[in-house]
């Protein structure tokens, strides 16, 4: 038993390893180890179209999953406050959002937004007193929103069900007390959520950073580091990427680690 | 607000907007409105510290960042990285397995692209479908059309309009591992004999339905260009039996090649070039029913995000100084009298490069109804899924 | 006027999902509509949309029946590949890990789903390929063996990407398990292997089902596993679906592909809970 177990960590964490250590390599290839050297570090941080696919993954994630969070919570508290049939609506919404694939959603997405452009751009350049009128495009926006369909039914779903265990009863004491319903919230509900939201919050963080598919067909020009890495593949992988992987490997074990450690002294105090 | 506050302004709200009137009727020149509302002090300081300092003799500003599109293995990475050197420009390559899939991408819009490499039958579409530029010619200065072969650039021109230029033309023919493959295979009926046979399992095919379609016309004698439903149910027949014994469907061959994973693949000359180069025991053939002649050309897509860096990559690559090395490095025939002047002569001798002409002869340049074809999009799409 | 009190919850309400629904309206339902309305067109000449009204992509699906068929194979059977890996270890660490260290090693299963995917994937083409696994077994007298672009290489793929959303649920269900259950049987004679049949793997059935049928549903739209490890040969309908965007440019025929995938998804979904029911008496497959 304790062989098979060590055998799936070795299964699990062999490819990471690998990774890891092909990022230490001298040569340019990621695929022969030639010896160690920390210069691809130095090349991925200096190259401007690798940090920018940062740097543009990390925004996209912040916002989709921030403003998801905070849609989710409220959508979450709203809900309890329906009627059942309109709830139901909602609920399958939600978890069509959830299984519906990344790829469906991406091309949808695309289409939908392709054709809205369609429209919206001659009204643009018609109603546009300059020369350059704006043009509306795929970009962050259409990334953050695909993403943040995902994520905001995620975060939802969480909260819903911490909501769900937490009961009326502490809700209403505190109402009976005269509290007003934004003190009721801040100091009852909003503490006792807030795991459920950071999980959420988490979660869709990570997918939204992780997201090959869906972005792929809704970027437009925009490159995301998940694009980035899949072009870096078909033009032949050199150790940047290897670089840029282990450090957002190190950089969210560390965030982890702390998360973990602040909440338990959080608890013990 | 304070009167004070206002005093200090460079200029009052009020006056600011007199003189906006009056540049808008014509009666001051920009510059004195820039002068006294203080504009330009504020956009001059601005621009030297915000923006970076750039080599003297960009006449143009030519930004920090560009992006390109074109083929696997297609450039030398020191070209790139001496234009960087000499512009201040970044050059993300982005790499395409197809011009069908090139064309999607433009159709689709955005695709942030400044320079790309279609091929030579793609573009009366490109032009047809509002795609690419008519090139400026004036910022091409390198460029000299009379140095050119006009057996491979003529498609570049369209009506008189020049909307591309040549990069390099080649061929599309095999590369087999002598080394694994003991058979020796000269033709595109042997190349897929071989693919079920000796060298099941190792066999690739470009994820491209021109070549791959084409050369599995070519078993039959049928046109590589063939859109003949007759026909080209035949070489569905071929491709679909031939499938589960191939190695890969991709355009991106040299790795596999290289690590002997694959031992055979439909081949462009200048990949054969680089593998023969690197690993003697692997040849380049042409396939002795024929196949594709071929010229792949710059382009510059219309909504081109940095029009100016584009153009200037374009003029660096055509200066044949440049260019030889391009063409060291990857390995193809080159379509100008003046970099072919520049060649290492074991580089013009070279077969692979520059096969004698009867064995041109067979070979067409591809049409461009194949581009758009649903047929052949549509079998090429059904083999891949079979 | 000052609002009645029913009016002003309402308003509250109202505000509260508002967003919410407003996001699921035009990022969700919107495109859906979008993509029905384009699968009833036509493909224009040089590829893209044009409107029109009729069946004749839907009439075409058969064209894609193989990769279709490779999909509602694979999907479970890698969903069954994960469950064989995953349980042992999720047994192990809710009954028999040390305490002191189980939460370790179950955040060890979660972590590599910190790194891409891609990377992680592209790693997997470096084991498989030639240099990899393959020039081990030459060491040992075994040669040529080709393990890339297989339908084995897609599985071993699979079972890597989504072992971890395997493991949890199996282990949530297994850690909710009395101890004192198995004793209890272990007491009254029974031998380990009934024990396990008779109470454990009952009880842990829930976290099974969650797992088989989130695995299933994720990997009907996988597209990434088998484009890199499978080489462009182990077809996924999620791959014949961004071929028909990004090579064939037949806009319209997509759009049939994506809804009947919609579809497939929702009837498999449908009957996993109804399967989960029958096995586990729960109705409930939470997908979260």
């Amino acid at each position: 038993m304790r062989a098979l177990v060590t055998a799936v960590y070795v299964f699990l964490y062999a490819p990471i390893a690998l990774v890891v250590l092909f990022s230490f390599n001298a040569g340019r290839h990621a695929s022969e180890f030639t010896g160690f050297s920390l210069q691809w570090y130095g090349k991925a941080l200096s190259n401007p179209f690798l940090t920018e696919a940062l740097l543009n993954s990390l925004i996209i994630a912040f916002t989709s999953a921030g403003t998801a969070a905070v849609f989710g919570t409220m959508a979450a508290l709203g809900l309890e406050r329906l009627g059942p049939r309109t709830r139901a609506v909602f609920d399958g919404l939600f978890a069509a959002a959830i299984v519906v694939p990344g790829v469906v959603i991406g091309i949808a997405t695309l289409v939908a937004l392709v054709e809205v452009f369609r429209f919206v751009n001659p009204v643009l350049t018609f109603l546009w007193p300059g020369d350059t009128p704006p043009k509306a495009g795929l970009g962050f926006f259409s990334i953050i929103a695909a993403h943040g369909l995902f994520s905001l039914a995620l975060v939802t779903m969480i909260v819903k069900a911490r909501l769900a265990s937490l009961g009326r009863d502490i809700v209403e004491a505190s109402s009976d007390l005269y509290a007003t319903p934004f003190t009721t919230f801040r100091s009852i509900v909003l503490p006792q959520i807030f795991p459920a939201v950071a999980a959420g919050f988490l979660l869709a963080f990570t997918f939204s950073f992780d997201d090959f598919i869906v972005a792929f067909f809704v970027a437009g020009s925009k490159t995301t580091l998940p694009i980035y890495v899949f072009a870096s593949i078909r033009r032949g992988v050199t150790p940047e990427v290897n670089a840029i992987a282990t450090m957002v490997l190190v950089s969210s074990i560390l965030i982890i680690a702390v998360a973990r450690l602040l909440l338990t002294e959080r608890r013990a105090s | 607000m304070t009167k004070g506050y206002r005093d200090n302004a460079p200029i009052s709200a009020s006056a600011f907007l007199d003189e906006l009137m009056r540049l808008k009727r014509g009666s001051v020149s920009r510059r004195h409105f820039l002068g006294v509302t203080g504009l330009g002090l504020a956009t001059a300081v601005l621009s030297r510290e915000l923006i970076l300092p750039r080599p003297a003799f960009a006449a143009e500003d030519l930004g920090t960042k560009m992006s390109i599109a074109t083929w696997p293995n297609y450039h030398d990475p020191a070209t790139f990285e001496a234009f960087t050197a000499a512009t201040g420009v970044a050059v993300e390559v982005n790499v395409f397995g197809s011009n069908e899939e090139m064309l999607a991408k433009l159709q689709a819009g955005a695709s942030g692209w400044d320079l790309f490499v279609p091929t030579n039958y793609t573009i009366s579409t490109y032009v047809k479908l509002g795609l690419i530029e008519a090139l400026d010619m004036a910022k091409l200065g390198n460029f000299d059309g009379s140095t050119q072969n006009t057996r491979f650039t003529s498609e570049g021109t369209i009506d008189g309009t020049v909307y591309a230029v040549p990069k390099n033309w080649g061929t599309t023919g095999f590369a087999v591992n002598t080394g694994k493959l003991k058979t020796p295979v000269t033709s595109w009926k042997g190349f897929f004999e071989a693919a079920k046979g000796e060298a099941d399992g190792r066999v690739m095919v470009h994820d491209y339905q021109l070549t791959t379609i084409g050369s599995a016309l070519k078993v039959f004698g049928y046109s590589f260009n063939s859109i003949d439903p007759a026909e080209l149910a035949k070489a569905e027949e071929l491709l679909i039996s031939v499938k589960p014994h191939l190695y890969a469907i991709s355009s991106d061959y040299q790795p596999a090649m290289r690590a002997t994973d694959a031992w055979m693949t439909m081949c462009w000359t200048n990949d054969g070039a680089q593998l023969n180069r690197d690993m003697p025991e692997i040849a380049y053939v042409l396939g002795s029913e024929g196949g594709e002649i071929w010229t792949d050309f710059y382009a510059i897509p219309k909504d081109a995000p940095n029009k100016p860096a584009g153009y200037a990559l374009l003029n660096y690559l055509m200066d044949p100084a440049n260019a030889v090395k391009e063409h060291i490095a990857n390995g193809a025939p080159t379509t100008d009298s003046r970099v072919a002047a520049l060649l290492p002569k074991e580089m013009l001798e070279n077969t692979i490069l520059y096969p004698d002409e009867a064995a041109l002869t067979p070979l067409e340049f591809g049409a461009a109804v194949t581009l758009t074809d649903p047929a052949r999009a549509e079998l090429m799409a059904r083999f891949k899924s079979a | 006027m000052a609002m009645s009190a029913a009016g002003k919850r309402r308003a509250v309400t109202g505000l509260l999902v508002a967003p919410a629904a407003a996001w699921l309206v035009v990022f969700l339902v919107l495109p859906f509509i979008a993509i029905v309305v384009f699968s009833l067109g036509e493909r224009a000449p040089e590829g893209g949309y044009q409107p029109a009204l009729t069946l004749a992509q839907y009439m075409n699906l058969p064209a894609r029946a193989a990769a279709f068929w490779n999909t509602l194979v694979l999907a479970p059977i890698g969903a069954l590949a994960c469950l064989v890996v995953a349980y042992p270890v999720a047994y192990y660490l809710a009954v028999k890990a040390d305490p002191r260290w189980r939460l370790l090693l179950v955040s060890l299963v979660v972590v590599p789903f910190w790194t891409s995917l891609l990377v992680r994937t592209y790693a997997w083409m470096y084991i498989l390929g030639s240099r990899g696994i393959p020039n081990l077994l030459t060491l040992v007298g075994i040669e040529d063996v080709r393990l890339l672009n297989t339908p084995f290489a897609v599985l071993v793929g699979i079972v890597y990407g989504y072992l971890p959303l395997m493991i949890m649920p199996i282990y949530v269900s297994l850690e909710k398990l009395d101890r004192r259950l198995l004793e209890a049987s272990a007491d009254l004679g029974a031998r380990p292997v009934s024990t396990f049949l008779g109470v454990t793997l009952p009880l842990s059935m829930p976290g099974v089902m969650t797992g088989v049928a989130l695995v299933t549903i994720l990997l009907l739209g996988e597209y990434l596993i088998p484009q890199l490890l499978g080489g462009g040969k182990v077809f996924f309908i999620g791959n014949a679906l961004v071929d028909l965007f990004l090579q064939s440019r037949n806009w319209p025929f997509g759009s049939a592909i994506a809804v009947t995938l919609v579809l497939v998804v929702v009837v498999v979904l449908l009957g996993a809970m109804r399967l989960a029911y029958r096995v586990a008496g729960t109705r409930q497959v939470d997908l979260v």
